[in-house]
């Protein structure tokens, strides 16, 4: 060994703590950051203080236009942003049908994401349990938006109601996150029952809402079933699903007979209609769609042929036209003593049309692109065309199309604008409602009010798509 | 069959002298293109057969015939006394029985390694979960990678993905597995170790038909060698014969350009 390697060993052990091994540090002190980044060259300068220069003019006129406004219009409205021409004196379901829903939401995924993290501990990877911090960091805009427009109301409820749907889902996750392990198996059946219970909540114990419980009982009490009793056969086929039937009708009818009032859609109105459409539309389109889809890429031409028709003539034309086409038409080819059915419905109807098309696209998509030896093995071990494509083929197109899907969720959450052509109440709508009540018509408030409207919309998409980055990345990671 | 060690007759029986697998004529065509041209063979139960030829010599094709990834569309091919027809029963009933390896492994990405391999016992024979499990484990004890279970197959080096793939086709407790160049996609310090499990099956009586580039494979495992060019069986015999004392013209090209 010679001096010089002594040396420089000796000043590795000199400088202390620093890995001399580690990459050299990329950060720069604030100083020179500006300088390399904002003033690295006379252009980079120019261009640096014309768009600085113009920013600051911009804020400057933002500002003092929002501090010259009259606000009175938000604080008279905000009740008929949020849910139209709702019984004011009926809002506690409201309330409480957002408080089951949240409840449901986080339940299910503090349980789901239970079972990924025992999952990623089985297989020795990194995981922790999400912290308080990480998940007001995700839903930040949500949260600072909602305040916003609740600090317009003039009454204590409101606040109270905001805080409790504050606490609600980190409850929901606490319990989710701590539900005994044979419970947490069943958490897809507990959260769509409870999304369905908070719908009721508000519209009432209807036949309608009685038989989609008594479908969840059924499909809940027939997987149970033949997940314990696999033999095939019809005689265990009989077994499997006489008691699930018997359930299903029960709860179905037992359901219906509550005799639980409540108020139906045609009550409904500002942004909980454009949430809800919005998360009925996508829902209800994802099964049609992957039907749809299936359906494109199939052999029987019939099947094939009738698919294509309808995909390509729903995204054919535009959405507006079908509105207006089920508001005006097709009213004219339903019986004449069958009573017409609410705007709201026929939206719901055209809306899971619309979105089912897209969604089938985009599904197409993902099947093209799962490798044909995928399909080939799954063959090779012998299983059905139904089983290759539910275990196989689907799961891992549907990932491979998250992306485009949130995308499609955020169009059609803001497409739902589009309601107020046909009389529905929903939020932007309220907007010209409220600029043509006596005490602001024709004062030039429309600025204010759509500018509240987009932050609604802004805060709901841009957490989406935040939501959705997420969810990609943490299904990424160790599937390919 | 020492009288009949050369020859371009793949009709002869080798192992326990039960035939496993009769192909009796079989034409196959893609498009105008002929891929298989009167294939005759038959494959003994416990016996292993190897496959070799150039490529688009027709021999993947050949196997994926054979559990109908590939429709022949004359001849007649019976697997296990099973008659390969257009009928949904009894194509599932071949696949069954016979297990598959694909040279690009064809692992499911979304299912962790256990999953892969339990998934079709559980779904096509109505195994128990627990069951299903406890075999798995047995078998990637018999594959020497026990303590990958919980891992994804993308975690996994491309050795080790294929000795899961081996392990999958395995679990269905298959009569015969057909491995179609199961060490082609391969790094060269990772085919050892998966033809080493290929041998260890041979080795305990498995039913195997392979179509492998590997020709010390070939010598040192294989009951019969096919030989085939342009759709055609061309020359089968034993691995011995075959490559010391090989009679077609084709064969000792190939055998010429390879070894």
């Amino acid at each position: 060994m010679t001096g010089g390697n002594i040396a420089t060993d000796l000043s590795r052990v000199v400088d202390g703590l620093d890995d001399p091994d580690a990459p050299p540090s990329q950060k720069l002190p604030p100083g020179e950051w500006v300088k390399k980044n904002l003033f690295s060259s006379p252009f980079n300068s120019l261009v640096t203080l014309v768009v600085g220069g113009l920013a600051l003019l911009l804020g400057f006129f933002a500002i003092r236009w929002l501090l010259n406004n009259d606000y009175e219009i938000l604080r008279v409205n905000v009740a008929n942003f949020m849910v139209g021409r709702f019984p004011r004196e009926e809002l506690w379901r409201l309330w409480a049908s957002g408080f089951v829903f949240l409840f449901a939401v986080s339940l299910t995924t503090g349980a789901l994401s239970r079972s990924a993290h025992e999952l990623a501990i089985t297989q020795e990877l990194p995981t922790e349990k999400e912290s308080f911090a990480s998940f007001v960091k995700r839903f930040w805009a949500v949260i600072a938006v909602m305040l916003f427009f609740v600090s317009f109301a003039r009454t204590a409820p409101p606040y109270i109601g905001l805080a409790v749907a504050f606490v609600i889902p980190i409850i929901g996750r606490e319990i989710g996150w701590r539900l005994p392990t044979p419970i947490r198996r069943q958490i897809a059946y507990i959260g769509t029952t409870l999304l369905v219970l908070s719908v009721l909540v508000i519209a009432g114990t209807s036949n309608f809402g009685g038989a989609v419980l008594g479908l969840i009982a059924f499909a809940w009490v027939s997987a149970e079933l033949s997940r314990r009793n696999v033999a095939s056969g019809l005689a265990s086929m009989a077994v499997n699903l006489g008691p699930a039937v018997i359930v299903g009708l029960v709860v179905w009818f037992v359901v219906r007979s509550i005799g639980y009032e409540g108020f139906g859609w045609e009550d409904w109105g500002g942004i909980h209609i454009t949430l809800f459409t919005a998360v009925v539309g996508i829902t209800t389109g994802m099964p049609f769609g992957i039907l749809l889809a299936l359906a494109r890429r199939s052999d029987l031409p019939v099947l094939k042929t009738a698919s294509v028709i309808f995909i390509e003539f729903v995204r054919g034309v535009p959405l507006i036209s079908l509105l207006l086409a089920s508001g005006l038409l097709l009213p004219l080819f339903l019986p004449v003593d069958l009573p017409r059915p609410a705007d709201l419905t026929l939206a719901i109807i055209v809306i899971t049309m619309f979105s089912s098309a897209y969604i089938a696209e985009i599904v197409r998509g993902g099947l093209q692109a799962v490798p044909k030896g995928q399909t080939e093995a799954a063959q090779a071990g012998g299983m059905s065309a139904f089983n290759v494509q539910r275990l196989i083929v689907l799961p891992q197109a549907l990932r491979a199309v998250i992306p485009a899907m949130v995308g499609q969720f955020i169009a059609l959450f803001k497409d739902t604008s589009l309601l107020s052509i046909i009389g529905i109440t929903e939020f932007l709508r309220v907007s010209d409602i409220a600029n043509a009540q006596t005490d602001f018509v024709g004062r030039g408030l429309f600025g204010v009010t759509y500018l509240f409207v987009a932050l609604g919309y802004w805060a709901f998409a841009s957490t989406m798509s935040k939501e959705s980055r997420r969810l990609e990345a943490k299904l990424g990671v160790g599937s390919r | 069959m020492s009288d009949a060690s050369i020859n371009s007759d793949a009709t002869q029986v080798g192992g326990t002298g039960e035939v496993m697998i009769d192909v009796d004529g079989v034409d196959k065509f893609f498009g105008d293109f002929q891929a298989l041209h009167d294939i005759n063979m038959k494959v003994g139960e416990q016996e292993v057969v190897v496959v070799i030829g150039p490529s688009g010599s027709g021999k993947s094709t050949l196997i994926r015939c054979i559990n109908r990834l590939e429709r022949h569309d004359r001849g007649v091919i019976t697997v296990d006394g099973v008659e390969l027809s257009d009928d949904v029963k009894s194509i599932q009933n071949i696949r069954r029985e016979t297990g598959m390896v694909f040279q690009s492994f064809n692992l499911f990405p979304h299912m962790t390694v256990l999953d892969n391999i339990t998934l079709a016992p559980r779904n096509v024979r109505n195994i128990a979960k627990a069951e299903a499990e406890a075999t798995a484990f047995e078998l990637l004890e018999r594959v020497k990678i026990p303590d990958q279970a919980y891992k994804y197959p993308g975690q996994l080096s491309g050795g080790q993905q294929q000795r899961v793939a081996i392990a999958r086709s395995l679990a269905m407790r298959p009569k015969v597995i057909l491995f179609d160049e199961p060490t082609s996609a391969l790094d060269p310090e990772m085919i050892k170790e998966v033809l080493d499990t290929m041998k260890d099956l041979a080795n305990e009586g498995m039913t195997m038909i392979c179509v492998t580039h590997e020709m010390g494979f070939a010598r040192e495992v294989a009951d019969r060698v096919v030989f085939m060019a342009d759709g055609e069986i061309v020359e089968v015999g034993t691995p011995e014969h075959f490559f010391t004392n090989p009679q077609e013209d084709r064969t000792k090209l190939f055998l010429s350009q390879i070894l």
